[in-house]
């Protein structure tokens, strides 16, 4: 095994778990601010996905020049952002807003329901049999010379990632709404006191969650080139694991974290065998939260004065 | 009219009734303190004005506008600064950050440098704190930075729950010292405490909350002198 196939392997990994971190976001975000685990997230990007496969057989994407695929993968990123942002925000005003004040176990329940009817609609979307996802862009080697791969595609989750991760934790330090975010997760009795209107800051951050999924739906479809209706369960559950191991909750946790993930699954499945993947990413987990139950980059509790 | 006007207000939490009929009233620039001992519904009160808990029955009306049933950050925007029991300053924020939030309803960039600036006039130590985070100041500190935050909102009425708690009794001296101040700006109080000795002292009025009722009310004075107060809040008799 030469140091080149190691390379390529983490080269892989990184860029899956860029993808990861994408997803890893939205749990995180909503957890830190109402301390739900939002089960739908997963489903909510296979719906995105869906959108997007509609979208390219709309636009006919497929049979495009460079310039308009460039063009037509921009639309997509902001429509299927838009769609799940949207979808996540009414899914929270109609579900989980009316449980707020339940015990927290009602919305939990809930967000496990609102997975199953999300996966329903993309039955009824793209059927039950896994559907390709058309190579819109050239497979041709960016890289010098031949030892290691690096597409086109691979660029594109690189060129959409990096600037949403930058742009959201701009947002985050140093904008109105992200000191109101802040706020709000840290205590929320005290946010509404200080003028910050909760529902909407929430919202908000339910909107920026599905968001980033929705650009993730686009990556994923053009990264991975197959979809289905029940992609939305494992794919959700690498992203929730990556938050986790990051520090749910924390923003650079969740990217750290699914990049963490991304790394493991690449070197588990060259290395030790594809269906091993899943046992030793758990395993890694489970080992670290003995050690560190609050994850990588999480606060310890014992911090919260 | 006054500027403040509970009226029968009656608020709770599932079965249990925190508050019981109660009708207080806060005339423009006044101090007023209510006293009461653990669990008489001081807190409550006071987040019912805020909109936090909702009223069952009764009205609060704010410069003869009703306010009941408003969201809290609606009414904290009509100009009703509310600095919560337990301090409740944002631990992982730094304290300029904490004073950015108090100021959350003003937009105006610089002006809001302005009202942070004047309030750290009150709270001197505040100003060399600024890039600390919240949760790493001191119990005094923290209050006043609570205190402060509720002041940068520039308020008109001021909700002050159980500002001594805990605190030193030279730190209580010189947060009573700047409460006692904020009428001369201009700024109603209502001033909840355990420590009524001090807190009639300020009052020009003063209520005792006892199980969710209003059971006495007259100025400061009367109230301190008053034989059944001095016996269950004052400690004499
Ligand atoms: N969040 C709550 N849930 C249930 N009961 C509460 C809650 N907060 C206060 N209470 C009850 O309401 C009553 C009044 O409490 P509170 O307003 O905190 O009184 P005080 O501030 O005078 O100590 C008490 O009986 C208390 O146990
Ligand atoms: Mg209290």
């Amino acid at each position: 095994m030469s140091v080149q196939f190691f390379l390529q392997q983490c080269l892989i990994g990184l860029t899956n778990g860029a993808l990861i971190a994408l997803v890893a976001l939205g749990y995180t975000m909503v957890y830190g601010i109402i301390g739900l685990i939002n089960f739908a997230h997963g489903d909510l990007i296979m719906l995105g996905a869906c959108l997007a496969l509609s979208l390219v057989a709309a636009l006919g994407l497929a049979a495009a020049g460079p310039a308009t695929t460039w063009l037509g993968i921009g639309l997509l990123i902001v429509l299927c952002g838009l769609f799940c942002g949207t979808l996540n925000v009414a899914v929270d005003r109609f579900v989980y807003k009316p449980l707020r004040n339940a015990p927290k176990l009602a919305p939990l329940v809930s967000a496990i329901g609102v997975s199953f009817i999300f996966m329903n609609v993309g039955l009824f979307w793209i059927g039950s049999a896994d559907r390709s996802f058309p190579e819109l862009l050239p497979s041709i080697n960016l890289l010098p010379g031949n030892s290691l791969q690096f597409n086109w595609k691979d660029l594109l989750v690189v060129l959409v990632v990096a600037p949403l991760m930058v742009g959201l934790s701009l947002l985050v330090r140093v904008t109105r709404l992200g000191k109101a975010m802040r706020a709000v997760s840290q205590d929320p009795t005290a946010a509404a006191l200080v003028g910050i209107d909760v529902d909407q800051v929430i919202a908000a951050t339910f909107f920026i969650g599905g968001f980033l999924g929705g650009a993730a739906s686009v990556i994923y479809g053009l990264y991975i080139n197959t979809i289905g209706f029940q992609m939305g369960f494992q794919n959700g559950l690498y992203a929730f694991t990556a938050a986790v191991l990051g520090g749910i909750g924390s923003i650079p946790g969740a990217v750290f974290g699914g990049l963490v993930i991304g790394l493991v699954r690449a070197l588990a499945s060259a290395y030790v065998g594809e269906r091993w993947t899943g046992a030793i990413v758990f395993a890694i987990l489970i080992v670290i939260l003995v050690f560190r139950p609050e994850g990588l980059l999480g606060r310890r509790t014992s911090e919260k004065v | 009219m006054p500027m403040l006007e509970v009226q029968e207000l009656e608020a709770g939490y599932g079965p249990i009734q925190a508050l019981n009929a109660v009708s207080l009233e806060v005339r423009e620039g006044e101090l007023i303190a209510i006293i009461g001992a653990n669990g008489a519904g001081k807190t409550s009160l006071l987040m019912a004005i805020s909109g936090i808990i909702s009223a069952r029955r009764g009205q609060v009306l704010f410069c003869g506008r009703s306010i009941t049933g408003l969201k809290p950050h609606a009414i904290v925007r009509l100009g009703i600064g509310h600095s919560p029991e337990g301090r409740r300053i944002f631990p992982r924020l730094t304290v300029r950050e904490n004073l950015e939030l108090g100021g959350f309803t003003q937009r105006d960039a610089w002006q809001l440098k302005r009202d942070i600036a004047e309030v750290c006039e009150l709270f001197p130590v505040l100003g060399t704190r600024m890039n600390q985070l919240g949760g790493t100041l001191s119990g005094g500190e923290q209050q006043m930075l609570a205190v402060a935050r509720a002041l940068v909102g520039r308020p008109t009425l001021l909700l002050l729950d159980e500002p001594s708690l805990g605190l030193a009794p030279l730190v209580v001296a010189k947060l009573f010292s700047v409460i006692a101040g904020l009428t001369a700006r201009g700024i109603a109080v209502v001033l909840v405490e355990q420590n009524a000795r001090a807190a009639l002292k300020l009052a020009a009025r003063g209520y005792v909350l006892e199980a969710g009722r209003i059971t006495l009310s007259g100025s400061g004075q009367e109230l301190a002198s008053d034989n059944r107060v001095r016996e269950a809040y004052l400690g004499e008799g």
